[in-house]
């Protein structure tokens, strides 16, 4: 395995295929150590699917996605162990509490007695669930659930956080806390996320990939994007083509 | 930490669902009440309590078989809801093998089951205690028997769950498939003479027959002009490979199904 398959994230000739519609063609790019990277993109330009592949829930068509230098598709569970994930707005077992979720998601992950409840403490808090720990979920917003699932992809503090649309449904003091919670933790990891919020992605980013057609139109530094079309939403409506 | 210690956790959080269900308590309400319709409607509706107790207990069996149905809605939502309701992209993206989570789901299903089906049995223990001071040695034939029947009707359900879009559809199609495809597909080949012992509606009433042939159950009083094998009981062996057939080649199915399925 040569050092570049070391990086924690790489994507190799990506194509996928739903029946007959190409969602992704021939995608290719590397993310670096600790590097935070915005996925943009319009709406079905397959960020998601990008996401998806990485996290195991979808099979490529052709091509290869590699965590940490595991192959996805091939040894799923070693890669997974390496990545937090928010996809869409997840849902949650309505049955159990915040605490118990993530006791059961914890222990899945090897985790467990002291250093499990700790943990949830402190996810717990970092995310502002401590009043509703105990709470099952069926009684939470969609907000409140996505702050849920905030807390258990930092649950097991992975290297990795693989995030899609994470501040959907929050309000607006929850985004600038959302924000601040990656911003602060994304310091130390990897993070990869799809957004269609331009200044969140640049207050998250240095670097940005663009998509369409689940073609890579463009994967750079935000400054080098800005400096070449004058700024990041001028970069992305002239190369998704939309209207200035 | 081993595939065998996260089996053992998510057996335990599904089975934690089952126990904090309304599902678990409708069930046990309905066995409760199939039991007490045999025990009370019996001596107020008709000449009392059958001389023969085996025929008592035949029909105290409907109370376990309601349980075994259970395992129908238990199952219902194993996978397929996984898939409907997006719990997947929480579940499916732990370093957990799906192998490893159909198997804790069907264990934990099967557990729910087993709990409403060995009630149901307690409750036909102490009626023949209460009415004629003993319980047949057949009441333990026909608990190990309905617990086989459980297990083949959780594997069918979870196969229906593994290909279904949603949790309604899986429910409805392992239905249809137990009680109409393969109740009147029975039905066909009893009156055309034909060995019925490979679908799951013959090889479940064993549970009952078990106590005695359908004529030694209706005590003589059976419906003019039915063949020899309209009356016919299943037989015992016959009906165990039948349902460990079911057992097995679906829940394998259920779990190759699962591993393959992807969650756009």
């Amino acid at each position: 395995m040569g050092d570049r398959m070391r990086e924690p994230i790489v994507i190799e000739n990506l194509s996928k295929y739903y029946n007959r519609f190409l969602a992704l063609d021939d995608l290719s790019m590397r993310l670096g150590e600790n590097e935070n990277v915005g996925l943009l993109g319009p709406n079905g330009a397959g960020k998601s699917t990008v996401l998806k592949i990485l996290c195991g829930l979808l099979r490529p068509s052709s091509g290869a996605a590699y965590i940490d230098g595991i192959n996805v598709v091939e040894r799923p569970e070693q890669a997974l162990s390496r990545i937090g994930t928010i996809v869409e707005t997840p849902e949650f077992y309505t049955f159990l509490t915040p605490e118990e979720t993530l006791s059961y998601l914890g222990r899945l992950r090897g985790m467990q007695g002291d250093g499990l409840r700790r943990r949830i403490t402190e996810a717990i808090r970092l995310v502002r669930l401590e009043d509703w720990a105990t709470v099952k979920v069926e009684k939470f917003s969609r907000g409140m659930r996505q702050r849920l699932a905030l807390a258990q992809a930092l649950l097991h503090d992975p290297p990795i956080l693989i995030l899609d649309e994470p501040a959907l449904g929050l309000d607006p003091r929850g985004v600038v806390e959302f924000r601040e919670i990656i911003e602060r933790v994304g310091k130390e990891k990897t993070v990869f996320f799809a957004s269609h919020q331009l200044g969140e992605v640049t207050q998250l980013c240095k670097k940005v990939a663009i998509i369409d057609h689940g073609q890579l139109l463009a994967y750079d530094d935000i400054a080098q994007l800005e400096k070449k079309y004058h700024s990041l939403e001028r970069a992305y409506l002239e190369l998704t083509g939309g209207a200035l | 930490m081993s595939e065998f210690e996260k089996l053992r956790v998510v057996t335990w959080y599904e089975f934690l669902k089952h126990l904090r269900s309304k599902r678990l308590y409708a069930i046990l309400g309905v066995v409760i009440v199939a039991e007490l319709a045999v025990l009370i409607g019996l001596p107020t509706l008709g000449d009392g309590y059958p001389d023969d107790l085996m025929v008592l207990a035949a029909m105290l069996s409907v109370g376990p078989s309601l349980a075994t149905l259970g395992a129908v809605f238990f199952a219902g939502d194993a996978i397929a809801g996984e898939f409907e309701r997006k719990t997947g992209y929480i579940l499916f993206t732990n370093p957990v093998k799906r192998t490893t989570l159909v198997i804790g789901k069907y264990l934990a299903c099967g557990a729910a089951v087993v709990l409403l089906t060995l009630l149901g049995y307690v409750i036909v223990c102490i009626s023949l205690l209460g009415v004629y001071g003993h319980i047949p040695i057949e009441t333990a034939q026909s608990f190990g028997l309905s617990l086989l029947l459980a297990g083949s009707v959780l594997s069918v359900t979870f196969f229906f769950s593994s290909v279904s879009k949603g949790t309604m559809v899986a429910t409805v199609m392992t239905l249809v498939f137990l009680m109409v495809i393969s109740g009147v597909l029975n039905g066909v080949l009893r009156m055309a003479g034909q060995p019925g012992w490979f679908l799951l509606s013959e090889a479940g009433d064993s549970t009952i027959t078990v106590y005695g042939g359908y004529e030694a159950l209706w005590e003589g009083d059976m419906p003019h002009g039915m063949s020899d094998r309209m009356l016919e009981a299943p037989d015992i062996n016959l009906s165990i490979v039948a349902m460990v057939i079911y057992l097995v080649v679906c829940f394998f199915l259920s779990i190759w199904i699962t591993k393959r399925r992807q969650l756009a």
